[in-house]
């Protein structure tokens, strides 16, 4: 258990600014997962506290010890790798046994721990083969018992399930989240699916070039994104986001009229999330256009409309149909809300009427 | 469906150039179970013997010194070049040090200079230590031949290896030498063992320096085998029969690197 305090933390390459000076706190027990797309400094982030990358400036905490000039195994962490980081050249027993033969642990403590640990994660029946012998997910499980045998203080996860299919994901993803949930460690989990950060995280980190921009638990960061990015890049489909102009107390845009709490101004965006709208026959309605396209999901249909260069989608009824190109209208659910957002800073602007 | 006369000439070159390439091997193979009087002939009808073997083993030829100073030169060789090349070729594969490039440009530089230009320096500099005509004078001299040969083959092995393995095996706990040696070092084992095989076989064949540095006491095979152009004549027979010998250990490492070294191009990391 260890609470990990990242203090004025910086990262250069050269003159190339990766991470800007920073601060962070990881609470004891939590899950915080660091989302970004790729090159927006998570990884380098979390590298720095592994004590993988050097720090150009600032200072690592853990358990309020000051960490930065320790080597990686004196830190106490695990680390899960995106290809596993797992010895080809050693059998899932022997892998899963490494930190604890590095730790001086005595032989028959290790045969029993390495056989709790691999029970857990359903690898008994496979200790004696190599990793080259293994699927992507068995091989992920054996990263995770490598990780977990020793029960360090940190867990630090780098995108550790983007190499499975798409099915296997999901479970995988379930039993992290029982397993973090069962040991209660601390975690630092990177990733770029916006998914698996909402389901796996206690808070999430949104990173962009460097920077954390939001940080905050998944239903705050859904619900009230801090900018515009955040709000284009949490939930799927994204939320609808509609460039615009405010007047007299009304957003405008093509098709679109929503009576908001605004001076007049120029380069506002207005966004609200597909699940949030609902189709509706009323030509009064907020959104109007034309029908462009029709997705179905399964459990529902993505009913996507245009009118100039405004696009929205809405999520619809699995039985909703309709005429490519007939008018469509799109007004929000009870208890929905919109978001108002600046064009040019991307920030949120306060002003939406209830 | 291929030309059948394609496939003829094909075959038929093939043959030729392996005729071209196997014939002076067959014929040393031979010669050296022939009677001094069959030596120049082609005639494959020859009464075998052993004599020739005998001889070269005894005076004044003892070909039995000359193959202890070949073994020892070579092995001691590979025993300290390799370790040290797997050491350097690890530095110069992962630490990312201003200069390195420069520095590994500058090793492999050594090797483009002809060793006839530098061999009385080397003369010079054993006479002055009084290491001539010894066996250590020939280790030295072979360990600055092969050793940045063997670093740049061994970086091109460790290269190919993901460092995900390693940087797991230091947040498990291992120290950077630890990781080297439990880590890299068997991932690598194909390609080191490929590299000291050929620093062997380079040793094993060094001629020019062999030459010149020794006279009696240190004569390695390929030298000894000059030994063999007498005023009588050249000695075919003694020789190949001494030629055999320095083939035959050659000849089946090479056979060690086929098996090795397909392995070490498949055995690879896990993704």
């Amino acid at each position: 258990m260890a609470e990990v305090r990242l203090v004025d933390i910086e990262k250069k390459y050269g003159s190339f600014l990766a991470v800007p000076k920073q601060s962070l706190t990881i609470h004891d027990g939590e899950f915080l997962v660091l989302l970004g797309p790729s090159g927006c400094g998570k990884t380098t982030t979390m590298r720095m506290i592994a004590g993988l990358e050097d720090i150009t400036s600032g200072d690592i905490m853990i358990r309020e010890e000051r960490i930065n000039d320790k080597p990686p195994k004196d830190r106490d962490i695990a680390m899960v790798f995106q290809n596993y980081g797992l010895y080809p050249h050693m059998t899932v027993r022997q892998n899963i046994e490494y930190p604890l033969k590095l730790r001086g642990i005595a032989k028959a403590a290790r045969t029993k721990r390495v056989q709790e640990t691999a029970d857990k994660v359903e690898l008994g029946a496979l200790l004696d083969r190599r990793p080259s012998e293994l699927s992507g997910g068995q091989r992920q499980r054996v990263a995770l018992a490598r990780a977990i045998v020793r029960t360090p203080s940190i867990f630090l996860m780098d995108e550790p399930l983007s190499n499975l299919d798409a099915k296997l994901r999901v479970t995988m993803r379930a039993e992290l989240k029982h397993l973090h949930h069962e040991l209660g460690v601390t975690t630092v989990y990177v990733t770029h699916d916006q998914m698996e950060a909402m389901t796996l995280a206690t808070r999430v980190a949104v990173m962009r070039e460097g920077r954390i921009v939001q940080l905050d638990t998944p239903k705050k960061i859904y619900a009230e994104p801090a900018d515009l990015f955040v709000a284009g890049f949490i939930g799927s489909p994204s939320m609808n986001l509609i460039d615009g102009k405010v007047s007299d107390g009304v957003f405008r845009a093509d098709g679109v009229n929503v009576p908001v709490d605004l001076p007049n101004r120029d380069g506002v965006v207005l966004g609200i999330r597909p699940e949030e709208l609902e189709i509706t026959d009323d030509a009064t309605a907020p959104i109007g256009g034309q029908l462009y396209a029709l997705e179905l999901t399964g459990e529902s249909t993505l009913v996507t409309l245009r009118n100039g260069p405004v696009s929205a989608c809405a999520r619809g009824h699995a039985d909703f149909e309709a005429e490519i190109n007939s008018p469509c209208y799109l007004t929000p659910k009870p208890g929905a809300r919109f978001h108002l957002f600046d064009r040019a800073s991307g920030e949120r602007l306060d002003g939406v009427k209830h | 469906m291929r030309k059948p006369f394609l496939y003829l000439a094909e075959r038929a070159l093939l043959v030729l150039i392996s005729v071209v390439v196997l014939f002076p091997i067959a014929w040393m193979f031979l010669t050296a179970f022939k009677q001094p009087r069959d030596a120049y002939s082609l005639s494959l009808n020859f009464e075998p013997t052993l004599q020739n073997f005998v001889t070269v083993f005894s005076d004044p030829w003892n070909l039995g010194s000359m193959v202890l100073n070949s073994v020892v030169v070579a092995t001691v060789t590979v025993v300290i070049a390799v370790p040290c090349a797997a050491l350097a070729a690890y530095s110069f594969s992962r630490f990312r040090v201003k200069g390195r490039k420069f520095l590994f440009f500058l090793i492999l530089s050594t090797q483009f200079i002809p060793a006839v230009v530098i061999v009385l320096p080397f003369f010079l500099m054993f006479r002055q230590l009084d290491l001539l005509d010894t066996r250590i004078a020939l280790i030295i001299v072979n360990l600055a031949i092969v050793t940045p040969f063997v670093i740049w083959m061994i970086k091109g092995f460790i290269d190919a290896i993901p460092t995900d393995s390693e940087e797991a095996a230091m947040i498990d706990g291992a120290s950077r030498l630890r990781v080297i040696k439990d880590i890299v070092m068997p991932m690598a084992a194909p390609g080191i063992l490929t590299s000291s095989i050929f620093c062997f076989i380079l040793t094993w064949n060094e001629f020019l320096f062999a030459l010149i540095l020794s006279r009696r006491d240190a004569v390695t095979l390929p030298v000894g085998l000059v030994s063999f152009r007498t005023e009588r004549g050249d000695l075919w027979e003694l020789m190949s029969a001494a030629g055999v010998m320095i083939t035959v250990p050659i000849f089946i490492m090479a056979l060690f690197i086929q098996k090795h070294f397909t392995r070490g191009m498949t055995a690879g990391a896990v993704k």
